[in-house]
């Protein structure tokens, strides 16, 4: 397995080591600004969360009738990720590390995420646009982080990942682009589709696609990772990764005052947001924990999945689901404030994390350490 | 201005075998630590083992004798 020794400078400098994350950081957080230019909803030029809900919907695995559209930049970002891969020979089909543990912690993300309304990407877009609930957020997302990083340290493994066929790594890309050709071209009706409400709210397909593909491809190359960016500082004070979710920020508070939309850091009235502090923290925290024991947050599994890696694929589809259950089950909260099945959703989800990571760091077997 | 030195570095399939390799190295004296894989020789954003490019020979004794597979190793400036 030994590879031969690639010559590189002695020195290197943090900039020199980073500039690409930071690039990556830029040009995620001025498409998310134009993005909302173009019509997507308030603080949401990008986010996994809503956009994967919104998916949901449109497939009608819920009748909540304002979050309903099969959005082009999820498929973008994946596509993005495929190509970037398949340019550098990056490509591989792989799977079979514990999927239906990893289809129910995408699910319990997911919940996570609509009781926060937002994923660690919108995160820290609604922080660059003045909703300091999204720092109640940041704050949760940390914590849960560092529950699941204890028990990383203690061993938690959900077991290796196996070589498959390039198929099975297609697969999941290929059927993502195949319904939204349906949809470009008219082929397909039965999509649902929101009339009002955050679904209705979206830029133009082709530019939402071509951002998407942008965020897809540099994600891939830079391994652009909001959990990945946290363990990295907290585990080996590399700030390298955090910096580029901190450049997002500064591009969108820039971009949002040079647009005069910036009106100042504030707790109320932020769009598609609430300020029930508890259970910003609380949500969040089930996002964090969630996504350091599937090895990503919600952006990184898609690009994962991209690159061929099925079980990511197939934790995308357990968000999918999970983002059904919050919606049909009343899971998520609105701009009015968390709701009472939110709450337990989210305290057995922090149960349920709290479970796994016991089982499957103290309780391994001989396998345990493969 | 950081200083690259010759290095050995492993990847693994899992944060778990890389835990195990830092437990396995500590308890053989042999020295390095825990880094993120580095892009250059992976896609994936696990965690890596780098230690200096002389332990290379034990450190793979080292892992053969605790029964963690490495996914990768390689010697590089680091």
């Amino acid at each position: 397995m030994a590879k031969k020794t690639k010559q590189t400078p002695e020195k290197t400098s943090w900039l020199g080591q980073n500039w690409l994350l930071l690039l990556t950081g830029f040009l995620v957080g001025a498409a998310a600004i134009v993005l909302n230019l173009l019509g997507n909803p308030g603080n949401m030029g990008f986010c996994i969360a809503c956009f994967e809900r919104d998916i949901a919907g449109a497939l009608g695995l819920h009748s909540a009738a304002p979050v309903q559209y099969f959005r082009p930049e999820i498929v973008g970002i994946v596509l993005g990720s495929l190509l970037m891969a398949l340019a550098r020979k990056e490509f591989r089909g792989k799977g079979g590390s514990a999927p239906a543990l990893r289809f129910g912690l995408g699910a319990l993300v997911m919940i996570g995420a609509l009781v926060f309304l937002g994923c660690p990407l919108r995160m820290v877009i609604r922080i660059g646009g003045g909703d300091l609930n999204a720092v109640v957020g940041l704050l949760g997302f940390i914590a849960g982080i560092l529950m699941g990083l204890v028990f990383l340290k203690k061993g938690f493994n959900l077991g290796r990942a196996y070589k498959q066929s390039p198929l099975e790594g297609l697969a999941f890309p290929g059927a993502l682009l195949l319904a939204f050709l349906l949809c470009v071209t008219g082929l397909c009706g039965l999509f649902r589709s929101s009339a009002a409400g955050p679904g209705s709210l979206r830029a133009p397909w082709y530019a939402a696609i071509l951002a998407g593909l942008l965020v897809g491809a540099l994600a891939q190359r830079s391994r652009f990772c909001m959990v990945g960016g946290v363990r990295d500082a907290v585990m080996f004070r590399e700030f390298g990764l955090i910096s580029a979710f901190g450049m997002v920020i500064l591009t969108v508070l820039l971009g949002n005052v040079i647009l005069k939309k910036f009106t100042g850091f504030s707790f109320a009235g932020q769009p598609v947001a609430h300020s029930d502090g508890l259970w910003n923290f609380l949500g969040m925290s089930v996002v964090g924990w969630g996504s350091v024991l599937l090895g990503g947050c919600p952006l990184r599994q898609l690009v994962l999945a991209g690159e061929g890696n099925s079980d990511s694929a197939v934790t995308v589809l357990g968000m999918i689901f999970g983002a059904a259950l919050s919606h049909n089950f009343k899971l998520a909260s609105s701009g009015d404030g968390s709701t009472p099945n939110g709450h337990i959703a989210v305290i057995g989800a922090l149960a349920i994390l709290l479970l796994v990571s016991l089982v499957l760091s103290f309780a391994k077997g001989k396998e345990g350490k493969k | 201005m950081r200083r690259r030195q010759a290095s050995c570095i492993v990847t693994f399939h899992t944060t778990a075998d890389a835990m195990e390799t830092e437990r396995v190295c500590r308890a053989a004296g042999l020295a390095g630590r825990l880094i993120p894989a580095p892009r250059d020789l992976t896609a994936d954003c696990g965690i890596a083992w780098c230690g200096p490019a002389e332990t290379r020979p034990a450190l793979e004794a080292a892992l053969r004798a605790a029964g963690v597979e490495a996914a990768g190793l390689r010697e590089q400036l680091y």
